[in-house]
């Protein structure tokens, strides 16, 4: 793990373990002039005042993710189920991606734990990490113009659930009625980089 | 309040905005606002708007109709007037630009989301863009002095814009100098999310990484595409992005790099 110049106003930490949990330390220090901390796949970002950068940066340096923070963010933690109904346009194709079967690629995708690792793309998107290796493929080589909220992706290495309409070149394997995005909330993302999800099948 | 202004005519890209919103980023919630921050809080200041106060900005020619008499200041000549009901103003970049701003004495005071005005390109967070026809609710006076009349705009100079190193430089053989060395054309590929620069040669080193993992991107930000091309990120870029870093456009200096021109170029300094 180490830091990384990223201009006057950012630094990039790199090859972080956890990054939600980092994050998550660092925005507990509540450093004066923090204005974004972004975890990512493997790297987190800490945006800030220009007038703080040097400051901060000594400062990223002994950020320790500790069980305390843990305990403080279990609320943001909490496990979150989403019902899915298994009946996304693409499961067939994603089947014959992994080479497995419609039934596998359900069975596989139903009994997984996962983490939104980070968040991105769109606001509320999650990055759910934890999917079962079978299930690793690339995205598909044309997007869609058009997806619509709810659908549950699956490419990259994660699962995902698109909180909005938008465009997106993940297998669309099914669909929630959840509300994942909501800017009259607070927060308004239900899927928030450390917390926990689950999803149970339901029929259609 | 009531609306004080009517959209007449939109330009290819109109919107409200302000300073962005904050503390969203790790949700992926782009910051947006103001593409060229100085010019937005120029025009504010011309009609006693605090800074954070909400213009509209636009690329292409804008046209707007006043509903009562009202203060505006536009960029297009960085002065201030005060216009009748009936009376319509064109608002269009400065000669040689590419953004324009209109501040209204009271600010633009659509309803804001999650802390902020500004729409964003990319999520569609905050109030929809305008449209023809549409009507803009402008607030109180905000019971200021009136000060300057009239900014004097610096007259355009071939300007070095300041770039520092990115967290992937040493990805490539040189660095950053390999933006320093020569001048770089804007291509047509420009938007409120960032600036496409014309293809270059970026050598990768021994540094480089297989694999590039997307990271939190950051304004100025300059990415390198597999083809070679400099993508400068501006006010709206994405939250996160999978290209390296190679450098990062001082923020003081990006106004004028999202200013240029297609076509017009631009030349990089060490900051």
């Amino acid at each position: 793990m180490h830091r990384r110049p990223y201009g006057p106003m950012a630094w990039l930490i790199d090859d972080v373990e956890s990054p939600a949990a980092w994050a998550d330390a660092l925005a507990a220090m509540e450093v004066p002039g923090v204005e974004e901390i972004v975890p990512a796949e493997s790297t987190v970002v800490v945006r800030c005042t220009r007038e703080r950068h040097d400051a901060i940066g000594d400062v990223l340096d002994i950020v320790v993710p500790t069980d305390r923070v843990d305990r403080a963010n279990r609320a943001n933690r909490a496990e979150l189920t989403l019902d899915v109904v298994y009946d996304g346009p693409d499961i067939a194709e994603l089947a014959h991606a992994a080479q497995v079967s419609i039934d596998d690629v359900v069975r596989l995708h139903v009994t997984g734990r996962y983490e939104v690792a980070f968040c991105g793309f769109s606001p509320g998107f999650g990055y759910l990490r934890g999917i079962d290796p079978r299930l690793h493929v690339p995205r598909r080589s044309t997007p869609r113009t058009s997806v619509p909220a709810g659908s549950i992706g699956v490419a990259a290495g994660y699962t995902c659930v698109y909180p909005s309409a938008s465009p997106g070149g993940w297998y669309l394997i099914g669909h929630t009625t959840t509300t994942l995005w909501d800017a009259a909330s607070d927060p308004p993302a239900t899927l928030r980089p450390g917390r926990a999800v689950r999803f149970r099948r339901v029929g259609s | 309040m009531t609306p004080a202004l009517r959209i007449v005519q939109v330009g290819f890209a109109t919107t409200v905005q302000d300073r962005g919103r904050t503390g969203l980023a790790h949700l992926g919630v782009p910051s947006a606002g103001a593409v060229d921050r100085p010019t937005h809080d120029l025009v504010n200041r011309l009609v006693g708007n605090p800074p954070d106060a909400a213009t509209i900005e636009t690329m292409g020619a804008l046209v707007v109709e006043a509903l009562r008499p009202v203060v505006v200041a536009m960029s297009t000549d960085a002065s201030r007037r005060t216009i009748t009901a009936g009376t319509r103003i064109r608002v269009d970049a400065a000669p040689g630009s590419v953004w324009a701003y209109l501040a209204v004495r009271g600010g633009v005071t659509v309803e804001p989301v999650l802390g902020s005005r500004s729409h964003d390109t990319l999520g569609g967070v905050g109030p929809a863009p305008l449209v023809t026809d549409s009507f803009v609710p402008i607030g109180p006076d905000p019971d200021t002095p009136l000060t300057a009349d009239h900014a004097p705009q610096p007259a355009p100079v071939a300007h070095r814009v300041r770039i520092w190193d990115g967290p992937q430089h040493d990805w490539f053989v040189g660095g950053v100098q390999n933006l320093i060395d020569r001048g770089w054309r804007v291509t047509n590929e420009l938007s409120r999310v960032g600036v496409r620069l014309e293809t270059g040669d970026f050598p990768r080193s021994t540094r480089a990484r297989p694999r590039m993992p997307s990271i939190g991107l950051a304004t100025g930000a300059v990415q390198i595409t597999p083809a070679g091309e400099p993508i400068v990120m501006l006010a709206n870029h994405p939250t996160t992005g999978g290209y390296p870093v190679i450098g990062v456009v001082d923020p003081d200096d990006l106004a004028v790099l999202a200013q240029t021109r297609p076509g017009a170029a631009v030349r990089f300094r060490r900051a």
